[in-house]
């Protein structure tokens, strides 16, 4: 099986359920059972292919791990509480004190909020960079970096990078390359193809099925040798191409117990399953909008990779196969002309997230940006006057209605 | 032929026998999700089917997965 869609519904074989379910139940249960004192030792020192706790591990999130490595192509996959904690994952078992990564100032504000205001504190540099320019980030490279991190699309800005601009950079450094590909997924973009070395991923968003529910996932795409890496070497030596997994399983992921629960699993295992279907319908309902969007007199600018005029769409287009995610922004003439237009809206919903089966509409700077001052709002290209809209997987006639009167209110 | 397998001695009764052979003779649900050590070397997973073992050998399997097989 090859193809993005059969993996993602057939990808995982149940073998040995007695009742031939053809899903993979939710085995809500913290631990396992094993034969003798022997069996035990054998599962923790990891010679035995067994579940001991589900901190750790679990027979449905470890369906739902297999089927994402299945879709990316990666060479391990661990599956965690949220995207966020995908994120911290990586981080502190790549990085430290006295060491430093290097992002943009263009990500999802609790990321940004992560690394300036959770991790500095305990010592490790967060440098910046302009990515559209993957040569700025060879002037902050050295010896004390542990990884670039930048989002395969921006959120809110949705710049897109040259990614394998910048994995030449980062391979020639041997400093891996992570990406969060939360609102392209597998999907849209093969980031191993473009040179990513991890790709984080919230599973709420697309994947989840419809927001239901809460989950991230961390994927080794295989491509890093972990014996350059400081802190992962002396594992390297003796977990070979496992050892970003084993640092993770093993230790991290363990011992900060960010665990995915085994139900949110199982409706992120089915979400895969109708993937692909959901993208192509938010991408195209995206364009459709943004096209929409652009001729409208009320709109001053409209800002989606997926229109020609956009200074990213060249790039996208190469990395993307043609579909440009289902976020776009547009600004009006102030924010209160943007409150106006939200409070106006009946069928899309006024709601902090993205990539949900419904389409949801949001004023970056009053809500998930709320936290910095002007200056900074400046800094990381959040407008005052800026809207974001989600574009779920309704009926484009029945969404252009809904923005055309509000529009037509103000 | 004689071999060691995770510390135990093991017995093969076939005389020519590959790594993916025996992941499967050990019934490892996720053959691609195991990181195995041939004489301390650690051997690509694409060159499992190729690589066949010999008497005396020591082979390690480590799991970072589950994988459920009990």
């Amino acid at each position: 099986m090859t193809g993005f869609a059969t993996n993602s519904i057939h990808g995982a074989q149940l073998k040995d359920d007695i009742h031939g379910s053809l899903r993979m139940p939710v085995y809500d249960s913290v631990a396992f059972e094993f034969e003798n004192a022997q069996d035990i030792n054998q599962a923790f020192a990891g010679r035995k292919p067994a579940h001991t706790y589900s901190r750790i591990s679990n027979p449905t999130v470890a369906d739902f791990e297999h089927r994402i490595r299945l879709i990316s192509g990666g060479t391990a996959v661990i599956a965690v509480s949220s995207g966020m904690a995908a994120i911290s994952n990586v981080i502190l078992t790549l990085a430290g004190t006295g060491t430093n990564i290097i992002t943009s100032k263009h990500l999802f504000g609790n990321t940004l909020s992560l690394f300036e205001k959770t991790l500095k504190p305990w010592g490790l540099e967060v440098r910046y960079a302009d990515m559209a320019n993957p040569e700025d980030i060879l002037g902050l490279i050295d010896e004390k970096t542990r990884g670039v991190f930048l989002e395969s699309i921006t959120n809110p800005q949705l710049e897109v990078a040259d990614f394998k601009a910048l994995s030449r950079i980062t391979s020639e450094n041997s400093v891996p390359l992570i990406v969060d590909g939360t609102v392209t997924t597998p999907y849209i973009f093969r980031s191993k193809e473009f040179g990513a070395d991890i790709e984080v991923l919230s599973s709420t968003k697309y994947i989840s099925g419809g927001a239901t529910s809460i989950g991230g996932v961390i994927i080794d795409n295989g491509t890093f040798d972990w014996r350059k890496s400081p802190r992962l070497k002396e594992r390297a030596l003796k977990m070979g191409p496992f050892a970003l997994l084993g640092a993770l399983r093993r230790e991290v992921f363990r011992n900060v117990g960010a665990c995915l629960a085994p139900h949110h699993a199982f409706l992120h295992s089915l979400g895969l399953e109708t993937l692909s279907l959901r993208i192509d319908k938010s991408c195209s309902n995206a364009l459709s909008l943004a096209e929409f969007l652009q001729g409208h007199e009320k709109v001053l600018s409209v800002n989606y990779p997926g229109l020609p005029g956009s200074e990213f769409h060249a790039i996208a287009s190469a990395q993307f196969g043609g579909r440009y995610g289902g976020i776009l922004t547009f600004d009006l003439k102030s924010q209160n002309e943007c409150f106006r237009l939200l409070n106006k809206l009946e069928l899309i919903k006024r709601a902090t997230n993205v990539n949900d089966n419904k389409t949801l509409i949001l004023h970056p700077a009053s809500t998930i940006f709320c936290e910095y001052q002007d200056e900074t709002l400046r800094d990381i290209g959040v407008r005052q006057n800026m809207i974001r809209l989600s574009v779920g997987i309704e009926d484009f006639d029945d969404l252009k209605i809904d923005l055309e009167r509000g529009l037509a209110a103000l | 032929m004689q071999i060691t397998i995770n510390g135990e001695n093991s017995q093969l009764e076939d005389a020519e026998f590959n790594l993916l052979d025996l992941l499967k003779l050990r019934q490892v649900e996720s053959p691609e999700m195991v990181a195995v050590q041939l004489n301390g070397e650690f051997i690509d997973r694409n060159s499992y089917a190729s690589t066949f073992i010999n008497p005396g050998d020591d082979i390690e399997f480590l799991y970072f997965m589950g994988g459920g097989s009990r």
